[in-house]
């Protein structure tokens, strides 16, 4: 019983520690997000394991686990809002030819970071950009001015 | 007869996503987006406050859960923490005052909640004696003159306030309110 509501907790705990932390440019892991994940992961899994290293407390913490992931994903699916609360909605960086300021200030994304974006979608210079998007995996969407 | 396909369940294309300027359907909501920003600047402001909380030991193991208490008639002086940790070791200093001495040896009634929830794990020096019962255990330790000085390693198994009462026998009885932390 007391593995499954810490399980609950340790899950629901994380995903709030992930989501508050501001999302970054790039969909791939870097390093530093490799030592949160496996660090954060850790803490959390020594005090949902306790003492109980047995092979029974192990599946049940997975199982716990698996079906709050698939609780939140079918949740997501079914209220849009929820999606938006725990993934986040993308965010418009550039429209029109004018930074969105406020958005890049709070995902601390740079000039260079869309400048790169746009690059690798074959744009030379930012006045091809129509709008640029951070979208919520972390990656920049680039839509190009037509003609 | 029909394929598999136009079997399975349909529906028509549309943009559930808003646009933006009626122009791209990105689901970008600032209104939503300035809440958020708000919520997530009040998580780290109470983050922060924990872990400055932590430093100063309000949720155990630092300057703040350090506490003493001690009988007005000397016999006893205790060192204990008022914020223990669940499952976390700790330790409870008893030092027996020239009145808690006698005739070689000293004795000391220590409440059960010792055992129960604070989970008491061993006591150094190993006392000549435990006696049970009164709602305590009366431990007798061998003992020469002051200062002398006995430790309860703990482990709390219960999670909530505990009360911890200790006394040498026809004295004052020390009260130490103790709080475990999950």
């Amino acid at each position: 019983m007391t593995t499954v509501v810490h399980a609950i907790a340790g899950y629901f705990f994380m995903l709030l520690v992930l989501r508050v932390l501001a999302r970054r440019p790039g969909s791939q892991m870097t390093p530093s997000d490799f030592v949160l994940v496996f660090l954060i992961g850790g803490v959390v899994l020594l005090a949902t394991m306790e003492n109980d290293r047995s092979e029974t407390n192990a599946v049940l913490t997975v199982i716990t686990v698996g079906i709050c992931h698939r609780i939140v994903s079918h949740l997501k699916q079914r209220f849009p809002r929820v999606g938006a609360l725990i993934d986040g909605t993308p965010l418009v960086l550039l429209k029109d030819g004018k930074w969105q300021t406020e958005a890049m200030g709070k995902a601390h994304v740079t000039d260079d970071d869309v400048m790169a974006a746009a690059r690798s979608k074959g744009a030379k210079t930012l006045s091809q950009v129509k709008y640029a998007i951070l979208e919520r995996n972390g990656g920049i969407s680039i839509i190009k001015n037509n003609g | 007869m029909p394929s598999a396909d136009s079997e399975s369940p349909t529906k028509p294309v549309e943009d559930s996503a808003s646009r933006v300027d009626d122009d791209i359907a990105v689901g970008f909501d600032l209104a939503f987006q300035r809440r958020w920003w708000r919520f997530e600047f009040a998580v780290w402001t109470v983050f922060t406050t924990l872990v400055v909380l932590a430093m100063f030991g309000c949720f155990g193991r630092g300057h703040f859960a350090k506490a003493r208490t001690a009988a007005h008639d000397g016999s006893l002086d205790v060192q204990y923490d008022r914020i223990e940790r669940f499952g976390s070791p700790s330790v409870v200093t008893v030092t027996f005052g020239p009145r808690a001495i006698h005739g070689g040896k000293a004795q000391l009634w220590v409440s059960e909640s010792l055992m129960n929830a604070l989970g008491n794990q061993r006591v150094v020096p190993q006392p000549v004696e435990a006696i049970l019962g009164d709602g305590g255990i009366l431990y007798t330790f061998a003992a020469t003159k002051p200062p002398a000085t006995a430790e309860f390693a703990l482990q709390p198994r219960a999670v909530g306030g505990a009360n911890l009462q200790l006394r040498v026998p026809d004295s004052e009885t020390v009260n130490a309110r103790i709080f475990v932390m999950p």
